[in-house]
């Protein structure tokens, strides 16, 4: 079964539900784009290029966004 | 007021204000909108997957504002770079509070990894803004290194103290050829007039708005203690002395001796 590590957590997809880019994943997830900033396997990805980016099994996904603080 | 310019960019306020602790963001908004500030600090953190809240940020009009990342939760130099790189990449812009804080009880900043990262940061172009102890070599440091401001601690964060670190504040703002900005520990409007009296050129406050029961009346409430500190400040205090200074005249009484 492939998988990705997203946020720490490994996370199972079952077959034929592996996103094909990071914009999919984002959409099964229900993470709205517009608000996160990514890393894959610790490169940041640009937010203009989700829809491009491929993923693959056991990739590395790091998926933050600004919450409040000083 | 006079301007604030930090890194070429003028502002009409010498106020900024944290987003954290604030208890619904209608409340944080109206305490941004309050203050006056134009300088709006947030943090960085994973996405919740498996718990989506809602979007508190969304609330800034960031047209308005500009949003000030900060790198808290950085305990190295490297995480702090991360959080940096990646804050760049969400908001299109270079600014950053640099903090590295590995001290969980008091959250006080690690000098030596605040220095390296400043140091690598300003390289890649970033405008710098390190939240430090109240160090005045350090703030030699880390100007020299080319950061656009140095924030050094009145006390430590979230701790309403207010300026425990006075001396040292005074040694920093005597040197410095950079906006100093007074942050954390700020507890009252006096304490940021205060900080504004010795000459500060701007002050960040967070908790003591966001914990008041009325933030908003709190955020006004700090918004005329730093413009008034600012005039205060710019018209010359008189200065202390020992012994009393009539101010009435010292002749004419109604007495015969």
């Amino acid at each position: 079964m492939d998988t990705l590590k997203i946020n720490g957590q490994e996370k199972q997809f079952p077959t034929g539900k592996f996103p094909v880019t990071l914009a999919d994943l984002l959409g099964q997830l229900g993470v709205e784009a517009a608000t996160v900033v990514a890393e894959l396997d610790g490169q940041i990805i640009e937010r203009e290029k989700f829809a491009q980016t491929e993923l693959h099994s056991e990739q590395n996904i790091e998926l933050v966004r600004f919450v409040p603080g000083g | 007021m006079d301007k604030l310019i930090i890194a070429g960019r003028e502002f009409g306020s010498r106020l900024l204000i944290g987003t954290g602790k604030f208890s619904s963001s209608r409340i944080m908004a109206e305490a941004i909108e309050a203050c006056g500030a134009e300088i709006v600090t947030v943090a960085l953190r994973r996405v919740d997957i498996t718990n989506q809240s809602d979007d508190m940020l969304a609330a800034i009009d960031r047209s308005k504002y500009l949003l000030l990342p900060n790198t808290s939760g950085a305990r190295t130099a490297d995480e702090a770079i991360r959080l940096s790189r990646l804050a760049r990449a969400a908001t299109g812009i270079n600014w950053v509070k640099l903090e590295v804080t590995p001290d969980p009880y008091y959250l006080l900043p690690d000098p030596v990894e605040t220095l390296k990262a400043a140091e690598v940061l300003v390289k890649e172009g970033f405008v710098v803004l390190p939240y430090i102890n109240a160090d005045p070599v350090l703030s030699k440091r880390l100007q020299d290194v080319g950061t656009a401001t140095v924030m050094p601690l009145g006390s430590p964060i979230g701790s309403n103290q207010g300026l425990k670190t006075r001396t040292a504040l005074e040694i920093i703002i005597e040197q410095a050829n950079v906006p100093v900005v007074v942050d954390a520990g700020l507890g009252l409007p006096s304490h940021a007039a205060e900080a504004m009296e010795i000459g500060a050129d701007a002050v960040l406050v967070n908790t003591a708005i966001a914990a008041a029961t009325e933030p908003a009346r709190m955020a006004e409430a700090f918004k005329l203690a730093v413009q008034a500190g600012r005039t205060a400040y710019l018209s010359g205090a008189a200065g202390a002395t020992k012994r009393a200074s009539a101010s009435s005249p010292l002749t004419g009484f109604l007495r015969n001796d």
